[in-house]
């Protein structure tokens, strides 16, 4: 009986201790991120010229892969890293914690000074997002002078140009199994022609689970509005100019991929990818760095391949950016300088296929030469901002209940 | 304090740490989201609305019954397959009853997303049923992806293990010297069947049914994976609305319905407990 009870007494006790613990280890890990914040202000008060340069990203793993290369590549490199050393901060998106472009409005709006936030990585939605938080108030206006390699590229991004570094960029594509297809479309018409020549050959992912479907159908229905600045306004207004191209879309509904008889849409990009790698379809709107790495990395078969139409899917470039009350501006500037030599593009492009922006001439693009046929400069922005929720229920009340 | 006292304070004590973790995590996310379903997203204000569109949208009505369909045919089947596995493992003593014995749980140690890629694979139209196909000549397409039968097929491998294992654990508890004092005077198979077995059984296969229903109302992984884009598992109308159309109201009734079509599921559970007891009362 005694000794039940004392085991009892110590479950209860380990218990308590173990709960005590979980608090305990909350407590410490957000009291310490707030008191990094803290020290990095307090490091840069002090000592002035700190050798350390925090860089900041966030995204897929993937993203974390290739920062990690770059930093220790940065760190080992004495031409470019002028005795900085980087230091890699990632935050893994989708895992509910707070976003980058959250923690930086938040301490931008604190009036927060001296922070560990020296250099970061944007892009795409973030990139909007952060601009629509915080404004560009908030960010060093690049001075190209401090970022020698920028002479050699030629790429904008779409929002805060100024403010803004762009490395590396990735775009839609339409890629195809060679062989099958021989009449390889160059525009949009033909590629319609060809959809309707070819039932059940070409299929795009459901729009809200993968931007290579957004992209299609998006430039679908705004190649029927004649008007560039719709691309990038997030104005209600345009929705009642949608009824053409959502049309369209209609009318190529019954020529997509079928299985059991019945048209179906796959979900995510990959699943329009695996049917294009299985030989199930011939066509499909794809990411180019998406059919690129797997490509390489054997799980898509090399006869398939990629090709640009006019006008084109759309893409997006990735920039680097310098908040203005970061703690370390010129190690920053040798960091971005260093994201923009041959060295760092080289491994964006063998690590992410993604399309480098500088010349390749003096790169090695075995497996990678697709890559240059795409230019950067043409890209499409589409960022219709909020107006992509009420599209994508468009579609799904219009295009996916369809027979 | 008095020895009774200090076994009742026990007793709350040990009970305590559950009953407040179901509070925090079960209970009030549940009324927190009745709450907002029946919130007005512009006005704050209390409406119907949210509910209202699942049920006059045909597209969402549609939605509703498809996964009614789904469901129901996969508890059949399951049910059906699990008690004929389970009757031969009770009732047959062979080797290869032993082996399948030890094997058939095996599709519960498989995480969800590896065994529902492991499917697509083979159920695909350019998958490997298609592939045999080819080499005797032929080109059989399943056309089983994104279709209903594809999903169907996918709960089966998942809730035929635990359906069976439910059930095999009741008829356990049937003594073999009930069935062979049975067969001693005269019955037949059939008849032990019919009049012992099953009335013995019929409670666990009732409760194998519920669970088997409720675990696949609201799922997700399989129809994200399999399933087309119309029509849709409430799971991903779900998500769809949470998610894609950042409709946070019309989600929190969207759950509300799958717990309350879950909850007569549940009911059927309680009822079954319940009248066991009655039973043993008499």
């Amino acid at each position: 009986m005694n000794k039940k009870r004392i085991l009892a007494l110590v479950l209860t006790l380990v218990m308590a201790l173990s709960l005590a613990a979980c608090g305990g280890n909350n407590n410490s890990s957000s009291g310490g991120s707030s008191s990094d914040g803290n020290s990095g202000s307090g490091d840069s008060n002090s000592s002035g010229g700190s050798k350390v340069v925090h860089v900041w990203a966030t995204g897929s793993d993937n993203v974390r892969q290739i920062f990690e290369t770059l930093t220790t590549d940065f760190n080992n490199n004495a031409e470019y890293n002028q005795g900085y050393q980087a230091e890699l901060n990632f935050l893994l998106s989708g895992t509910g914690a707070q976003t980058l472009p959250d923690m930086l409005a938040a301490a931008f709006k604190a009036n927060q000074t001296g922070t560990d936030y020296d250099v970061i990585d944007m892009g795409g939605d973030d990139l909007s997002k952060i601009v629509a938080l915080m404004g560009t108030d908030g960010f060093v206006k690049l001075d190209d002078s401090k970022i020698p390699n920028s002479s050699k590229v030629s790429a904008e991004s779409a929002d805060a140009a100024e403010f803004c570094q762009p490395y590396r960029g990735t775009t839609v594509v339409l890629a195809y199994n060679s062989q099958n297809v021989t009449d390889v479309p160059t525009t949009t018409e033909e590629l319609y022609q060809w959809i309707q020549d070819h039932p059940g050959r070409f299929a795009y992912n459901t729009p809200g689970t993968g931007g290579a479907g957004d992209s299609f159908v998006r430039t679908t229905v705004y190649n029927y509005i004649n008007d560039e600045a719709a691309m990038t306004s997030g104005d209600p207004a345009w929705m009642e100019q949608w009824g053409d191209g959502f049309a369209k879309l209609a009318e190529l509904h019954p020529y997509m991929y079928q299985s059991g008889g019945k048209v179906v849409y796959p979900n995510k990009n990959q699943g329009a990818l695996d049917l294009l790698a299985q030989g199930e379809i011939d066509m499909t709107p794809m990411w180019a760095d998406m059919l690129l790495s797997q490509r390489a990395a054997g799980t898509v078969p090399e006869h398939i391949k990629m090709t640009t139409i006019e006008p084109s899917f759309t893409g997006s470039v990735q920039s680097m950016m310098i908040p203005n009350f970061g703690s370390n501006e010129d190690g920053a500037y040798a960091f971005i300088n260093f994201m923009l030599s041959d060295e760092a593009q080289e491994t964006l492009v063998k690590q992410m296929a993604a399309i480098p922006l500088v010349d390749v001439s003096n790169m090695d693009m075995t497996g990678y030469e697709d890559l240059q046929q795409l230019d950067v400069s043409n890209f499409r922005i589409l960022s219709i901002g909020e107006l992509g929720t009420d599209f994508n229920e468009r579609w799904d009340n219009e295009i996916g209940v369809l027979g | 304090m008095s020895k009774n006292m200090k076994k009742m304070l026990t007793g709350y004590g040990l009970v305590l740490p559950s009953f407040l973790m179901v509070m925090l995590v079960v209970t009030w996310p549940i009324l927190t989201a009745m709450k907002t379903s029946f919130t007005d997203p512009d006005t704050g204000g209390f409406t119907l609305d949210n509910y209202k569109y699942f049920f006059e949208t045909p597209r969402e009505l549609t939605n509703i019954l498809f996964t009614l369909f789904v469901v129901v045919v996969t508890v059949a089947l399951a049910i059906i397959i699990a008690y004929m596995l389970a009757l031969y493992l009770r009732f047959v003593r062979s080797k290869i009853s032993r082996w399948i014995g030890n094997l058939y749980l095996l599709p519960r140690f498989v995480p969800g997303m590896v065994a529902v890629y492991a499917m697509i694979t083979v159920i695909r139209d350019s998958g490997l049923l298609n592939r045999i196909s080819q080499l005797f000549g032929g080109d059989f397409k399943p056309g089983m992806m994104y279709q209903a039968s594809g999903m169907i097929t996918m709960n089966l491998w998942f809730n035929i293990p635990f359906a069976a294992l439910m059930i095999t654990a009741g008829l356990g508890a049937i003594p073999d010297s009930m069935i062979e004092s049975a067969r001693d005077v005269g019955a037949s198979k059939l008849r032990v069947f019919r009049s012992m077995i099953l009335p013995l059984s019929i409670k666990d296969v009732v409760i194998a049914a519920t669970f088997v229903f409720m675990s696949n109302v609201g799922s997700f992984t399989t129809p994200y994976l399999m399933g087309g884009n119309y029509p849709k598992m409430l799971g991903i109308v779900l998500f769809d609305q949470f998610n894609k159309y950042l409709r946070y109201e019309r989600a929190a009734a969207m759950s509300f319905i799958i717990f309350l079509i879950c909850s007569v599921s549940a009911g059927v559970y309680i009822y079954t407990n319940l009248r066991e007891k009655e039973w043993e009362k008499n």
